[in-house]
């Protein structure tokens, strides 16, 4: 597969890029740093956009991904929470957060034998409100937890990494890992589902069950994403349509591609973030700059 | 040890003496005053017009008696009815944090003294032209007098880098627009981000580590010491992250500043 | 060989029955077509049949052993379902679309064996879809869509196959395409039943009929036993001629026009 070894390149070259490019002359010091960012990019755009590959397979939805899903706002609200009480991030409450807004969503655009497509992005949009107050009103109990906050719901790579979390963020990444194979084993369901809920449970899926798998797991895998750097935007809606444009639509292909492609993204978005500015610019405000006009665009298509 | 808490003693002796002072001078009106700021609160007490004050905001907890004033919201939200409820003749707000609140009160006509200092002589500005609007300009000017002579240029030969780091997550530092910038130049040091033309930047770790600090000063609680990637930093390296300041000290634009320093110059002059 | 049997076997949704109290058997080899008016039931029956929709009251065999028992997987390689009308979301190639129908032979993570390639090849030749493998499944005409799903269908190796109405929204053409490919299925050994609102084509093509009325069945029977004039005005309260097919002889409706 030639496309293969081309997604492959491109992606060694974004990691090269995400190590060597910066403000910085690279030393040993700023190595470091940039191996533990380039690691975080990888993790949180891989994740992201196979969230969203797995999810827009699961509703037969483009628009759908965790963002506009609003389970990423959900993840920010019970992580902000977790800056109020605890005065750190809690992934614990950032998947509960995200898993709370996911249901309700889910209920929302359920009716019988199916889900309403405009009412999932609906409910979604109307949850990432809800959302967004609920955030708001923890900000105005915080004050000073404001800035912290704000990052956490525009998503940035530039996170410290010290003794005290270093081995936390190792953990979580590998759970992250673990859940995303302990899925990919699903891509024929996703195929299956794409033709009809009625087909697929002829064949012997149990769609209540694996969409609950599916859900919670997304959710799971979101509220570790936001947890460690916050809810970025857009990664899982963009890259599994450029997945399938590249490699079709069977998710044996797609759901691997998409991690790939959606790490190369963040990657590159991060390395775009850091040149920008002295300032640290949180990498959500750039994929959302490149996310906005493509979900508009896939919406009136 | 020993001798910070002597200056603390000698600096409580002077501002009490300024208060007793500023005690038997004559006001030109019976005012009611709600103070935003902080450091407005405490320098309204330190000129002796503490007991003018009819409004705080959560976050003024200096001197003690602020703590008992009632309470119109907090820094960056105070309530505009309660504010009026309090019918006050002249209302401390601090820009940019309180823009809306100042815009609500010009409409009411209520006045406003607006505080918002990027610097030392700014802050002395402040006080005098304060001073001069309650007519305690005496009290204002001993005061004024107090910090200069108190806030007094280190000469040094060469200048060390410092770093302050205001929050972690992200990193928030300050820019040149600070007087705690000119404190730290004042005290012998230099900033290493005094060219962001920005109050309080927020700044990249790379930037950090590129610059190398030999002094670090952490005003918030985390541990920076173990951290990945800073530890070819000088101030790392030799131990010279001071972590126990009080940030009231250094960030509130009022009377303790010359505590923060004293504790400044101690650090950087070490 | 009995190849489904349902004992008493009710189905609701909700408080209303949809299914009430059904008996029925079939041997293997039949062509069984299930009519009657809208809402007899006849589609949550088809659903029932193969396991989609589990029985409220009552009891299911395929081929002698308890439906209830057996995970979906193992059923899924016994029937098949063939849907009103398929809508594909991903616009796959039709043999991509047939292979899923392996899905039930296929372990996780495990990629596809040579029997799975043979099996959908079987399945394309049978279905005669051959020319259209390569193409994407959303290019293709209805009717041509309709042959691929039975392909699908077919590659699960069904020994019992599930319709309904499978020719609704077809032309003349795949009309008579359809039901001569699954005659042609049929006499090679496969089980079919259709759920048709088509009187005529189901007279034509089953050798059995089952009548449904309010979710129960009202009479089963050939075509010569059951498409009658009575029978039918009592079903669909509609006066109808019946007349014999000039050339087969079977029981064919006719509207009258007041």
């Amino acid at each position: 597969m030639t496309k293969t070894a081309l997604i492959t390149i491109i992606f060694l070259t974004s990691v090269v890029i995400g190590i060597l490019v910066g403000p910085t002359p690279l030393d040993a010091q700023i190595l470091q740093l940039r191996v533990w960012r380039v690691i975080l990019g990888i993790f949180a755009g891989g994740v992201l956009a196979f969230c969203g590959c797995l999810l827009q397979g699961l509703f037969g939805n483009p628009l759908v991904e965790p963002y506009t899903l609003g389970s990423a706002s959900g993840a920010a609200l019970g992580a902000a929470v977790g800056i109020l009480v605890f005065g750190a991030i809690s992934p614990v409450l950032a998947f509960f957060g995200s898993l709370g807004v996911g249901f309700f969503v889910y209920t929302i655009a359920r009716i019988e034998g199916g889900l309403l497509r405009d009412r999932l992005i609906l409910a979604g949009v109307v949850m990432s409100f809800l959302c967004s107050s609920l955030v708001m009103i923890v900000m105005v109990m915080g004050g000073r937890e404001l800035y912290e906050i704000l990052y956490l719901l525009m998503g940035y790579l530039g996170i410290i990494i010290n003794d005290s979390n270093r081995l936390m963020i190792i953990a979580l990444i590998i759970i992250a890992l673990g859940l995303v194979a302990f899925l990919y084993r699903f891509h024929r369901e996703l195929d299956i589902i794409s033709q009809g809920t009625e087909t697929a449970a002829g064949m012997g899926i149990n769609i209540q069950v694996f969409s609950l798998i599916v859900f919670f797991s997304s959710a799971l895998l979101v509220g570790l994403v936001v947890s460690l750097v916050g809810a970025i935007g857009f990664v899982g809606l963009i890259i599994p349509h450029v997945s399938k444009l590249l490699f079709g639509p069977k998710h044996r292909f797609n759901l691997g591609a998409s991690f790939i492609l959606g790490a190369t993204f963040l990657l590159l978005a991060d390395t775009l973030s850091r040149i920008i500015t002295v300032y640290e610019l949180p990498v959500g405000v750039v994929t959302s700059l490149v996310g906005v006009p493509f979900f508009i665009y896939l919406y009136k298509r | 040890m020993h001798s910070s808490s002597f200056k603390t003693l000698l600096t409580t002796c002077l501002l009490l003496l300024c208060i007793a002072r500023c005690d038997r001078e004559e006001t030109t009106d019976e005012y009611r005053i709600v103070s935003l700021s902080p450091a407005m609160t405490e320098i309204l007490f330190s000129i002796g017009a503490g007991d003018r004050i009819v409004g705080v905001t959560t976050f003024c907890d200096f001197p003690p008696q602020a703590k008992k004033i009632t309470k119109v919201g907090d820094f960056s939200h105070p309530s505009i009815e309660r504010i009026i409820a309090l019918k006050p003749d002249l209302v401390i707000v601090n820009l940019p944090e309180q823009t809306r609140t100042k815009k609500d009160l010009d409409r009411l006509k209520i006045r406003t003294f607006v505080s918002s200092p990027h610097s030392l002589s700014e802050i002395y500005a402040e006080l005098s032209a304060l001073g001069t609007t309650l007519g305690l300009h005496e009290a204002a000017d001993s005061l004024i007098l107090y910090m200069k002579r108190n806030i007094d240029s280190v000469h040094t030969l060469r200048r060390k880098k410092v770093y302050v780091e205001i929050s972690p997550r992200p990193i928030v530092t300050i820019g040149v627009a600070t007087f705690l910038n000119d404190m730290i130049r004042e005290a012998g040091g230099e900033n290493i981000f005094a060219d962001l033309d920005k109050d309080y930047p927020t700044v990249s770790q790379e930037a950090v580590i590129a610059r190398d600090p030999e002094i670090i000063i952490v005003l918030h609680p985390q541990d920076i010491t173990g951290r990945i990637g800073w530890q070819s930093i000088r101030a790392i390296e030799e131990r010279r992250v001071h972590t126990g300041l009080n940030p009231d000290h250094l960030m509130r634009p009022g009377p303790r500043l010359v505590e923060g320093y004293w504790a400044l110059k101690e650090i950087i002059n070490d | 060989m009995i190849a489904f049997r349902a004992k008493n076997v009710s189905f609701r949704y909700d408080v209303k029955k949809v299914v009430e109290d059904v008996t029925l058997s079939l041997t293997e080899s039949e062509f069984v077509g299930i009519i009657g008016p809208n809402g007899a039931g006849k589609s949550t029956m088809l659903r029932l049949m193969c396991g989609i929709l589990k029985p409220v009251t009552g009891e299911i065999e395929l081929f002698g052993a308890e439906l209830s028992g057996q995970p979906q997987r193992k059923v899924a390689q016994r029937v098949a379902f063939v849907p009103q009308e398929t809508h594909f979301a991903l616009n796959f190639a039709v043999e991509e679309v047939i292979m899923t129908g392996r899905y039930p032979y296929q372990r996780p993570f495990a990629r596809e064996k040579k029997e799975d390639f043979e099996a959908v090849n079987n399945a394309i030749n049978v279905a005669a879809v051959d020319d259209l493998r390569k193409r994407p499944v959303n290019s293709l005409s209805s009717g041509e869509r309709q042959r691929v799903v039975i392909a699908r269908a077919l590659a699960q190796f069904p020994q019992l196959l599930l319709l309904d109405e499978p020719t609704s929204h077809l032309d003349l053409h795949h009309q008579y395409a359809i039901m001569e490919l699954l005659k042609e299925l049929n006499a090679r050994g496969l089980t079919v039943v259709i759920v048709h609102h088509d009187l005529n084509l189901a007279s034509l093509y089953c050798q059995r009929l089952v009548l449904m009325h309010r979710g129960r069945i009202k009479a089963t029977g050939t075509p010569h036993e059951l498409i009658k004039r009575r029978i039918l005005k009592e079903v669909y309260e509609t006066e109808v001629l019946v007349m014999e097919h000039p050339e087969k002889g079977v029981p064919q409706v006719f509207l009258r026009s007041g």
